[in-house]
C-alpha cells in the first residue's frame, strides 16, 4: 500500500507526544502496526520522534525532590524481594492447566501452524510457541479474561526460566479501542510491572515473545487495554483485562 | 558514544544485577531533571513525586524494559517519566487547570538552577541545547508543542482551546518537531 508519508509523519509526531485521540489515535495504531515496521523513513522517523520526547523533558529547569523520596524507593524496592524467591524447577513451566487451556492449547496450535504459511515475519514467533507448548513438562497458562471481557478471548501463556523467555498467544483477541493498545504485567505478592511494549492482536491473534525475561520472579500474568503509549503506574481495570496465576 | 552515554549503559547493566548502588547513582544523575519535568507536566508535587518514583521502581523492576539498540538510556527514562506524568493528569483530569498555563508560553530560560550541582551536570549541556532549539522555533509551532508535551494535552483539545483548525495543529506540530529534530542532530 502507498501511504502519505506527510500524513504519516504528522501521526508519529502526534503519537510522540501522547497527543492523539480519536480516529488519528486508531490510525496511528494501524500505522504502527503494519507500515512502520517494514518502513525504514518512517522507523527512523518515529526513533527521532521519540529520542525528541525524552529531550523535551530537558527544557524545563531541574527541580529537588524531597529527601525522603529515595528512602521511600528504598522501601518500596524491599516490599518485593526479587531475588531469594523459590526458582522453578523445570525448564518450560506454567500453571493453571485448566481443561481450558488445553482446549485453548488445541485450537491455538492448529491456527498458528495454519498461519505459518501466509505470515512469514510471524513464523518465527509462532514455531517458537509450539516448539515450546510440544516441549516436555510444558503447560500453557490459561489467562482468563476478566470483567466484561469477552469470555472466549482468553489467552495462553507459556514460559521458559531457562531462557528467559515468555511466550503469549491469542486467537480471538478483540481489538483495543482506537488509541488503546494491550500491555502485559507480570506481577509479584500484588506488584505489576509492565513487562515488554504494547501490542495489538492482528485479525484477533496475538503471538508475542519476549527474551531476558527472569519469569522465576513472579506469580501472576496481567495483560490489560491502556491508552497507547507509556503504560501507567500499574494495569487499568476499566477496559479489556485478563489474568492468571504463575506458579 | 559519548562518556556519559556509556556511563548510563554501566549503571543500567548494574541495576539490571540487582546492583544497589548503581541504581541509587543513576537515581542521583536522573532524578532532578525527572522530577523537574513531573512537576511541570502535573503542577501537583505529590503526584510528581509518585511518578518519579513509579519511574525509578518500573527501572528497577523491569530494567529490561530499556533496550540500548533503540536508543539512549537518557532519552528512554525521561519519556518514561513524562509518559507517566502526563497519564496521571489525565487520570486526575486536572487537565483543565492547567490549560492557562500550558498555554501561557514559558520562555526558556538562560538561567539553570542547576549549575551548581555536580550530580546532573552532564545533563547541562543537552539542556542548553534543547532550550536553544526550542528558542528557534516559531511562537505559534512551539506554543501547540508545548501545550501538547507540558500541558499534556491532545491535537483535538489543542485546535479547541486554540480555536484553530486541527489540521493546522498537526501541520505546525509536525513543522516544530522536524525543526527540532534537524537542529538537535547537528548538535
Amino acid at each position: 500500500m502507498t501511504e502519505d508519508h506527510e500524513r504519516i509523519e504528522e501521526l508519529l509526531a502526534g503519537y510522540a507526544l501522547l497527543s492523539l485521540e480519536g480516529e488519528d489515535a486508531g490510525e496511528a495504531d494501524r500505522l504502527l502496526s503494519e507500515h512502520v515496521p517494514g518502513c525504514a523513513r518512517c522507523r527512523r522517523t518515529l526513533a527521532d520522534f521519540q529520542a525528541l520526547s525524552g529531550d523535551l523533558a530537558l527544557a524545563t529547569a531541574p527541580a529537588d525532590p524531597p529527601e525522603t523520596m529515595l528512602p521511600r524507593i528504598h522501601r518500596a524496592m524491599d516490599e518485593v524481594p526479587l531475588e531469594g524467591r523459590r526458582p522453578r524447577r523445570v525448564a518450560l513451566v506454567a500453571v493453571a492447566a485448566s481443561a481450558v487451556a488445553l482446549v485453548a492449547m488445541g485450537g491455538l496450535s492448529l491456527v498458528l501452524g495454519n498461519r505459518l504459511n501466509d505470515a512469514k515475519t510471524q513464523a518465527g514467533t509462532a514455531l517458537e510457541i509450539l516448539s515450546a507448548m510440544r516441549s516436555s513438562g510444558a503447560q500453557p497458562v490459561n489467562v482468563a479474561p476478566q470483567g466484561e471481557t469477552p469470555p472466549e478471548s482468553g489467552l495462553v501463556e507459556v514460559s521458559s526460566a531457562e531462557t528467559g523467555t515468555i511466550y503469549l498467544a491469542a486467537i480471538d483477541c478483540p481489538e483495543p479501542a482506537a488509541g488503546h493498545a494491550y500491555q502485559l504485567w507480570l506481577g509479584s505478592n500484588g506488584e505489576w510491572v509492565p513487562v515488554g511494549k504494547m501490542f495489538w492482536p492482528q485479525d484477533g491473534v496475538v503471538l508475542l515473545e519476549l527474551k531476558d525475561v527472569d519469569v522465576s520472579r513472579y506469580d501472576a500474568i496481567w495483560i490489560s487495554e491502556e491508552m497507547a503509549g507509556a503504560p501507567p503506574s500499574k494495569p487499568s481495570t476499566q477496559w479489556h483485562s485478563w489474568s492468571g496465576e504463575l506458579s | 558514544m559519548g562518556e556519559d552515554e556509556r556511563l548510563d549503559l554501566e549503571l543500567h547493566r548494574r541495576v539490571a544485577q540487582r546492583d544497589r548502588a548503581g541504581f541509587d547513582e543513576l537515581y542521583r544523575r536522573y532524578v532532578r531533571q525527572a522530577y523537574g519535568v513531573a512537576l511541570r507536566v502535573t503542577s501537583q508535587d505529590l503526584i510528581a513525586q509518585e511518578v518519579v518514583q513509579d519511574a525509578f521502581l518500573a527501572l528497577w523492576r523491569a530494567p529490561e524494559a530499556f533496550d540500548p539498540a533503540r536508543g539512549g538510556f537518557r532519552s528512554f527514562f525521561l519519556s518514561l517519566v513524562h509518559h507517566r506524568a502526563v497519564d496521571a493528569v489525565r487520570r486526575e483530569e486536572r487537565l483543565r487547570r492547567r490549560t492557562e498555563r500550558a498555554a501561557n508560553l514559558e520562555p526558556a530560560t538562560d538561567e539553570d538552577p542547576a549549575e551548581d550541582v555536580v550530580e546532573d551536570a552532564y545533563l547541562r549541556v543537552r539542556r542548553k541545547e534543547v532550550q536553544a532549539a526550542l528558542g528557534t522555533l516559531p511562537a505559534a509551532q512551539r506554543q501547540v508543542l508545548e501545550m501538547a508535551y507540558f500541558g499534556g494535552m491532545t491535537q483535538v483539545r489543542i485546535a479547541d482551546e486554540l480555536g484553530i483548525p486541527i489540521g493546522t495543529v498537526k501541520t505546525r506540530t509536525l513543522a516544530a518537531m522536524r525543526k527540532l529534530r534537524v537542529t538537535l542532530q547537528e548538535e
